[in-house]
């Protein structure tokens, strides 16, 4: 502890050493010292006392409240201990991800992962939280918006696949998919797997997860109003879903 | 040449470069060979900022100083032929994102680099198409790249660089017929500050890395107008134009952190140096031992550049 | 609609408490109109998501003459779109020409002396050249331009300008589109005159006096300054033109490339500076002099400024759903559209997020003659993808586009 930590580091940049810490994410351990591997704001996490001896060493790739336009100015909450470290912003086993349905079909439902939730503001939403550090407006704004009219901009976000005996936790066998979802749909989901090179696999048997957003066959947006069932406010028509439990 | 459907073509003929009358006694200054005002192992400055491509995960923009005649030519124009020229180049880094249909599964981050130069960005008018100078410092990126990218934390994700070359440097001084030294001695400027260009975009991409590796260039020139009588001197991070040949040259890509080299391209003859009394070192040694040392400076431009970009956003909360 | 942009409005949080970065990405479409229709009782004004009023463009900057190896370059930044442009001169000798004959350089030879001794004689002002180019000389110098290709704009987005642009791919389609627009909008402004192209040669007479003049090197250009003096001699004949290599590299996509490569364009055309050059009898070729006070600036004609838009609806289908029925009950429900809550915005100078958005867009090119003191004259006008902008709408829009060329201008006289 002899050293005191700076506040920022550039990759490369030696932090402590391994006797004193333990390496984090943003981090990587050489010849029993942690060396910053991102850019970012350096963060101690205290030792847990029962699990860990040594606190935790990492560097963070959210800067907290940055570049955020037309929010207000965060009250920025501490980075909460995280249950699992992340190493990455990619989807992982058990991220909570929103998915635009891109295609329906008999067995499966096809989706485009368009948010990675972090952990932490998945358990608890905090609208002034990023999601991850490439996730600001600033940088939605500059790119195009819509990816229905842009054909390749698909193949830019990570895809995915909700099986049909992933759906729902009950009545497995009597899930009609085109009762389900539709395209374009937003569905939040949890990663089970990795899947294959092409696809990653994402469930919404759960309460909380479903669909969130939709349309109606007029173009209007619905609301839930109950697990299966969302209306449109202007025709009155319900139309079939698997809905997400609203908060 | 076939005709470019997708472009705009010129004249079918073909055109061809104005050539200028009057290479000696022109008045204007352009006909002498520029000379080299720095020490031999004084560095170039080097101007690099990040962030500047919002659409990308992470950019950069990298320029050279121009040199002393260079700058002079700028500020007081008299001829059309410019003396030298400075690297000016702009990277974007696109990713991590999903890896093509087509691709295998990685469980490691798979990168892809591209290197072109702008049509004009040299003395010589450049294709549309990417040629072979162009993939061989794609190739040299990346291999740089890859020893500083830690990949097994991305998996099955691809990440893209591209480097669009806005000036290069030259091979030689423009007046300078080609000769039996010659290669493309600029191409090797180029790729080191497509390294250290890189290098930024990356870490302003937020992707993992040991170190911030930076590119660096030393050189053997030789002077003299007898060359054969003196053994070459050492100079770093040498300008092509302002030497009458460069006998060898030596690109590396450095992290200091770790004192490792991840790239290395080194090329003619190294055998004769002429270093100092005590000095027992050979020839190719001194080269890449210069190299490396150019390479800290650009390291020192690099970690200055991160930095300050991190403390503005960190500033603007 | 509006109980829709009451619960989207980014002030407050949408049903599903998420952050306005993750809602700008899911819903698009409603978070643009949140923007724009704020419910009524907020008092806020109709913004864009980007903060910007719906004719409001982008912060624009300009710098030229950075780039060593062109003849005339320019960094133009309009928002986070950038634009590089840089020009090259090169020389097509008239033997490469293949359709080029005897015939096509002298035919219309007295014609060409006449005009150049009438230029040499005044400085070149509007007036003047409207009259001047009305004539007979346009079809030949359009030739010249068109025909040989003297203008050779090339724009490229594979330069990791943006997600979705394979670098070391062919040019995408927006590419193409976008090289072609600056091509036919060179052509139709004619911007550059076919006379700044052209290399003259004066074969010498027997005569004392011209052998003479011929062994100093005394060399033919475009500034027939001693067109006059050479009236007996043989005609002047064209020996070969520039080209002039355009090349726009977007380094940074954000929205609106066309407003930024044009405005590059225009600038390096500008700084552009072309060598004296002559037809050098002995080695039978075009020889340059590289000296910078004989070389010469393009004079270009006016100032041409474009002016892109698009246009947001609130319900985009609505057009497409409507049964049209040519009868009063149509108009009435026409009527009480425009009388509802607003249903469409033309924006100005759109960023990437919005022309995501939009179908419609429309593009003006202006420009005001006499230094900005004549009237704004429209270059160009083109509109697409919709229905919603309309002859009122244009008139508005030919406004906003003057305003803009006043702005462009004053930036593009600095830089």
């Amino acid at each position: 502890m002899a050293t005191s930590l700076p506040p920022v580091a550039v990759p490369g940049q030696r932090l402590g050493s391994v006797a004193t810490y333990s390496a984090g994410p943003g981090t990587h351990v050489q010849q029993s010292n942690i060396y910053a591997s991102i850019a970012g704001p350096v963060i101690v996490d205290p030792a847990q006392p029962k699990t860990q001896t040594k606190s935790t060493l990492r560097v963070s790739r959210v800067i907290p409240g940055a570049n955020q336009i037309g929010a207000a100015p965060s009250k920025t909450s501490a980075s909460t201990t995280k249950s699992r470290p992340r190493y990455n912003t990619l989807p992982a086993v058990d991220s909570i991800v929103l998915a635009r349905v891109t295609r329906v079909q008999k067995r499966q439902a096809a989706v485009s992962i368009l948010v990675v939730l972090d952990d932490a503001s998945a358990a608890n939403p905090d609208p002034s939280k990023l999601a991850s550090d490439n996730d600001n407006v600033a940088s939605i704004l500059t790119s195009a918006a819509n990816p229905e009219n842009h054909s390749n901009t698909d193949e830019l976000r990570f895809q995915a696949l909700i099986r049909k005996e992933d759906v729902r936790a009950v009545e497995k066998d009597r899930v009609v998919m085109d009762e389900m979802f539709r395209v374009g749909d937003i569905v939040r989901g949890s990663v089970i797997s990795l899947g294959d090179q092409s696809f990653y696999y994402i469930t919404t048997a759960r309460n909380d997860l479903g669909v969130v957003m939709a349309r109606s066959d007029a173009g209007n947006m619905m609301f839930p109003i109950s697990w299966k069932e969302m209306r449109d406010p202007v025709t009155g028509a319900g139309e079939q879903r698997k809905v997400a439990r609203p908060f | 040449m076939m005709a470019d459907r997708r472009r705009v073509n010129g004249p079918p003929g073909g055109t061809r470069p104005a050539v200028f009358a009057s290479l000696s006694g022109s008045g204007t200054g352009a006909a002498e060979r520029a000379q080299r005002q720095r020490q031999p192992s004084e560095l170039r400055k080097i101007f690099l900022k990040t962030g500047l491509i919002p659409t990308a995960s992470g950019s950069s923009y990298l320029e050279f100083e121009p040199s002393a005649s260079l700058a002079a030519a700028r500020a007081n124009p008299k001829s059309l032929i410019p003396p030298s020229s400075a690297l000016k180049l702009a990277c974007t880094v696109h990713g991590p994102k999903p890896l093509p249909r087509s691709a295998a599964f990685s469980p490691n981050l798979v990168l892809t680099t591209h290197v072109k130069y702008a049509p004009f960005a040299a003395r010589k008018r450049r294709g549309h198409i990417r040629d072979s100078t162009e993939r061989d410092l794609g190739v040299h990126l990346e291999t740089a790249l890859r020893g500083a990218i830690i990949a097994e934390r991305w998996p099955k994700s691809g990440l893209d660089i591209t480097i669009t070359i806005l000036e290069a440097e030259d091979d030689r001084w423009w007046g300078d017929a080609p000769d039996s030294h010659d290669a493309s001695w600029g191409m090797m400027n180029v790729l080191a500050g497509c390294i250290t260009a890189a290098s930024a975009a990356i870490a302003d991409a937020h992707i993992d890395c040991l170190d911030l590796v930076a590119g660096g260039v030393a050189a053997l020139v030789s002077d003299d107008e007898k060359q054969s009588s003196v053994a070459p001197k050492l100079m770093l991070d040498t300008d092509p134009a302002e030497h009458r040949s460069i006998v060898s040259a030596c690109v590396v890509a450095y992290m200091p952190g770790r004192d490792e080299i991840t790239e290395l391209w080194l090329k003619g003859d190294s055998s004769k140096a002429a270093l100092e009394g005590g000095d027992k070192r050979s020839g190719h040694e001194a080269l890449v031992d210069g190299a490396v040392d150019a390479a800290r400076g650009a390291h020192t431009v690099l970690a200055e550049a991160v930095r300050e970009s991190l403390l503005k956003t960190v500033g603007q909360v | 609609m509006a109980t829709l942009a009451a619960t989207a409005a980014p002030s407050v949080t949408p049903s599903l408490a998420l952050p306005p970065s993750q809602f700008a990405r899911l819903q698009p479409h409603t978070y643009l109109l949140a923007h724009l229709s704020p419910p009524p009782a907020s008092n806020q004004p109709s913004i864009r998501a980007n903060g910007r009023a719906p004719s409001q463009f982008r912060v624009t900057s300009a710098n030229a003459g950075s780039l060593t190896h062109t003849n005339g370059s320019a960094v133009v930044r309009v928002g986070d779109t950038t634009a590089v442009c840089g020009v090259r001169a090169e020389i097509l000798h008239t033997d490469d020409i293949a359709s080029w004959s005897v015939s096509s350089s002298s035919a219309t030879n007295s014609n060409k002396r006449r005009r150049l001794a009438n230029l040499g004689e005044k400085p070149t002002e509007e007036d003047e050249e409207d009259k001047e180019d009305a004539g007979f000389e346009d079809e030949e110098d359009r030739a010249h331009m068109q025909d040989l290709n003297l203008l050779v704009p090339n724009l490229s987005l594979s330069t990791g300008c943006a997600p979705g642009f394979t670098p070391g791919a062919p040019p995408s389609a927006l590419a193409q589109s976008l090289s072609h627009q600056i091509l036919s909008l060179l052509h139709s402004t004619r911007l550059v005159r076919a006379d700044d192209l052209r290399i003259w040669y004066q074969p010498p007479n027997l005569g004392p006096e011209d052998l003479e003049r011929h062994n100093e090197s005394e060399q033919m250009d475009v500034d027939a300054g001693q067109g006059a003096g050479s009236e007996e001699s043989k005609p002047r004949e064209i020996k070969a033109f520039w080209v002039l290599y355009i090349d726009v590299m977007i380094i940074s996509l954000a929205g609106n490339p066309f407003d930024a490569a044009w405005a590059a364009v225009l600038a390096a055309l500008r700084d552009t500076k072309i060598p004296k050059a002559w037809w050098d009898i002995d080695n039978e070729t075009i020889l340059c002099s590289d000296d910078i006070s004989e070389a010469s600036k393009l004079s270009l004609r006016g100032l041409p400024i474009a002016s892109s838009f698009c246009v947001f609806e609130a319900d985009a289908a609505a057009g497409w759903r409507a049964v049209v029925i040519p009868d009063a009950e149509h108009q009435k429900a026409q009527d009480q559209r425009k009388k509802g809550p607003q249903q469409k915005w033309i924006l100005a100078d759109p960023d990437g997020y919005e022309e995501g958005l939009s179908q419609e867009r429309a593009c003006l090119v202006v420009d005001k003659p006499k230094n900005g003191k004549g009237k704004t004259v429209i270059m160009k006008m083109e509109k697409h993808g919709g229905w919603a902008v309309d002859t009122e709408d244009f008139r508005q829009l030919i406004d906003i586009s003057g305003q803009r060329w006043d702005e462009m201008k004053r930036i593009l006289d600095q830089c």
